[in-house]
């Protein structure tokens, strides 16, 4: 016969099960409680490298730890591949709370549509007296009102040059010049080593660098006021100088894309490099060997009559109007500038991502790391062009904001002219004049 | 008797509207998932619509005109008919060779038969993360295998320049659907009786004239099909296009599917890409209707 323990110790059943029932209510209730005050932030971003995710880690962990109730979750985007997500995400009302690292014309795209929650609360809380001068000014799409703020400043059209190629080439200077730099791929290249990396693929990056291109021959895509200049001689010697190029890049180069572009360099494949400062941590992590020998310069231009011009994407913040709980997601982005989280993501690819913060820039801690001080000249380069870089979305201090800068890249308009000229061979004037329509109809449209 | 056939008429009524209450809610799904869309798409494509916001407004045919009178609707079209027409031909070629090898009394055929699938299971990512890698110009298996040969003496580009990204993904796209027309078509091998093989034997015919006389024709009816569903399917293939070429070199990989895709989504002209999907879809209508009559005859 079996003995019921809990009778035996003089306790009814009853009385048990009422009080698991009411122990099972107590205990469900605060989770449910909790449930229903949790807040989850949602972070995207297209840079995710393994030493930059470790960095949001701590961004993020470390704001939970401040704020109860509050998990932020991190989601992956691409270069390629935002402008569709965000869109659906938009149409669909699904957005995310936060977007970090874009190009600033896509935010002024964004914020055209009425898509953007004003940044001024955020400027606030981080402090605006912080900035480098004139930093949020890209953001000022409408006159007092912010769209976003910059996270970072790059340099994304740096030339990177290997020192001990060019002593066996018997270079002694960095190029300064078109002419210079052919010949100075001509000379390095050779033994399995092609002499640049340039992308001729349809994608952003050929769109992104032919930009630059034009600039520094001297020309430009819209003029100030924006209507179509791209149809211009100094378009006609870019395309040319662009093709001359060809010849010195690998064959795969048609469809290279920075991911491409970026490992030729690394690997030790080409002779010259066009990237930003992640060029640094790569090579320190996947070729050492070359370390000692990279060094980086302003790209050339056409004539030393014509300045140097840095592609700045300005990789930026921004809230989306639509996004849940924005007090708490207004707090999450000035956190995102909190010292020490903000120095691991800086220093989680040195170079790539420069300051926006002068007290950033300053602060020993972001100068206290093995690269910046190991590169400590390259650094200061390229942190000094792309404070003076523009993008086609503001491709002056005379432009006016192009907020159709995000649809031209995707369009392909541009990789699509720079392909048709330099691998299809077709007529360069009838080329530049399909082009200018294209842009005319997506200004227009 | 006038009773006995009013009871059959109620039973009739019963079973007719118990069969109405039993596809009813096959119905309602599909009117969600494929009449709403649809709907949707036809409705959207008489307006300018910004995709973020999916706010617009009414253009009339406009888009349509467009395109009719804009080369890239037709251009694309063309691309999406030389990609269908070319990876379809190696799939069938590929999938029936590969399957009367399969027939055959091999050793491990049964591993054989099984590892012959992987292509179709694999994931499209992985499996163009893979292809690329091989087609490297400066890692890549492909080429340093060809120039070890002796074959070429520099890397060739073979997602860049044209006619080579075609190929590449015409080739790319049989090798990972020929494991369906092995499937369907070694099924089919496999009930063909064996005494039509053994009658043609003692008539004098060759491996070659029993292929040609007794297999393929047994075939047909399978082969009919799974070009119809292939085409189908391949028509309207957007992953793998996408991420091996992107479409390039300019448009010359730009299939209808890509089309849309950058209208709606890079353009965020979500109408006009609704009127291409429309452009589109007519064009498999053609498709679906040879196989709904093929389906209907053969029942």
């Amino acid at each position: 016969m079996t003995v019921n323990r809990f009778m035996s110790t003089g306790v009814r059943r009853r009385s048990v099960l009422g009080g698991m029932a009411a122990v099972g209510a107590a205990a469900a209730m605060p989770r449910r409680i909790r449930a229903q005050e949790t807040i989850t932030l949602r972070w995207w971003s297209p840079q995710s490298s393994p030493e930059q995710l470790a960095a949001y880690e701590t961004q993020m962990r470390n704001f939970e730890a401040q704020h109860e109730n509050v998990q932020v979750v991190f989601e992956r985007t691409s270069d390629e591949g935002y402008a569709p997500q965000l869109a659906a995400a938009f149409a669909s009302g699904d957005v995310p709370n936060i977007v970090t690292h874009l190009p600033s014309f896509a935010v002024s795209n964004y914020w055209s549509a009425g898509l953007l929650e004003p940044f001024n609360d955020v400027i606030e809380m981080v402090g605006p007296e912080n900035y480098y001068e004139g930093a949020n000014q890209i953001y000022e799409i409408d006159p007092g009102v912010y769209a976003g703020t910059g996270i970072g400043n790059s340099a994304a059209n740096m030339l990177w040059l290997r020192s001990d190629l060019m002593e066996q080439a018997g270079i002694d200077a960095a190029p300064r010049t078109w002419d210079q730099l052919r010949d100075a791929v001509g000379r390095m290249q050779g033994g399995g080593i092609f002499g640049a990396p340039l992308p001729y693929g349809r994608n952003s990056m050929t769109s992104l660098i032919f930009i630059g291109v034009i600039h520094q021959a001297g020309g430009q895509v819209f003029s100030p006021d924006l209507q179509v200049a791209i149809d211009s001689d100094e378009t006609r010697n870019a395309l040319e100088f662009y093709r001359s190029m060809r010849e010195y890049c690998p064959p795969g180069a048609t469809n290279y894309s920075w991911g491409e572009s970026l490992t030729a360099f690394v690997s030790g494949a080409t002779a010259t490099g066009i990237y930003t400062g992640r060029v640094l941590i790569n090579v320190a992590n996947q070729n050492p060997g070359i370390a000692d020998y990279i060094d980086c310069a302003l790209y050339p231009t056409v004539s030393e009559d014509v300045p140097a011009w840095t592609f700045n994407d300005f990789p930026s913040v921004f809230i989306p109007r639509q996004a849940s709980n924005m007090d708490v997601t207004k707090q999450f982005a000035a956190f995102l500038f909190d010292p020490e989280g903000y120095i691991q993501q800086l220093h989680a690819a040195p170079g790539h991502v420069l300051p926006v913060l002068w007290t950033i820039s300053e602060n020993p801690e972001y100068l206290d790391n093995p690269i910046i001080e190991r590169y400590t000249p390259q650094v200061d380069l390229m942190a000094a062009a792309a404070a003076e870089g523009y993008n086609l979305g503001w491709e002056s201090q005379g432009h006016q904001p192009n907020v159709k800068a995000g649809e031209i890249i995707n369009s392909n308009a541009i990789s699509e002219m720079v392909q048709r000229v330099v691998l299809n061979d077709e007529n360069v004037d009838q080329v530049l004049s399909d082009t200018s329509s294209r842009l005319e109809e997506i200004m227009g449209s | 008797m006038a009773t006995a056939a009013h009871a059959g008429h109620r039973l009739e009524r019963r079973y007719a509207r118990l069969g109405v209450f039993l596809i009813a809610p096959t119905i309602v799904v599909f009117s969600l998932v494929i009449v709403y869309p649809l709907l949707a798409a036809i409705y959207l494509s008489f307006f300018s619509v910004y995709t973020p916001t999916l706010e617009g407004e009414f253009t009339g045919a406009d888009n349509y005109i467009r395109l009719l009178t804009d080369s890239a609707f037709w251009n694309s079209l063309i691309t999406t008919l030389i990609w269908t027409v070319g990876t379809l031909s190696l799939q069938i070629v590929f999938g029936v060779g590969m399957a009367l090898l399969l027939h055959q009394n091999l050793w491990f055929r049964s591993l054989a038969r099984s590892l012959v699938l992987f292509p179709y299971f694999v994931s499209t990512v992985v499996a163009v993360l893979v292809w690329r890698w091989l087609f490297n110009d400066l890692y890549g298996a492909i080429n340093h295998g060809l120039m070890q040969l002796g074959i070429m003496d520099t890397p060739l580009d073979w997602l860049g320049t044209m006619p080579n990204a075609m190929i590449g993904i015409i080739l790319v796209g049989a090798w990972k659907y020929f494991p369906f027309v092995v499937i369907a078509v070694l099924a089919r091998l496999q009930t063909i009786p064996e005494h039509l093989y053994e009658a043609a034997k003692i008539d004098g015919a060759g491996p070659i004239a029993r292929f040609f006389d007794v297999t393929l024709p047994q075939l047909r009816s399978v082969l009919v099909v799974i070009i119809l569903l292939r085409a189908i399917w391949d028509f309207k293939e957007f992953d793998l296009i996408y991420l091996l070429t992107g479409g390039g070199p300019v448009t010359s990989t730009q299939t209808l599917s890509l089309l849309v895709y950058q209208e709606a989504f890079a353009l965020n002209e979500m109408g006009q890409a609704a009127a291409y999907s429309i452009g589109m879809m007519l064009v498999m209508l053609v498709f679906m209707l040879v196989y709904i009559r093929r389906t209907a005859r053969e029942a």
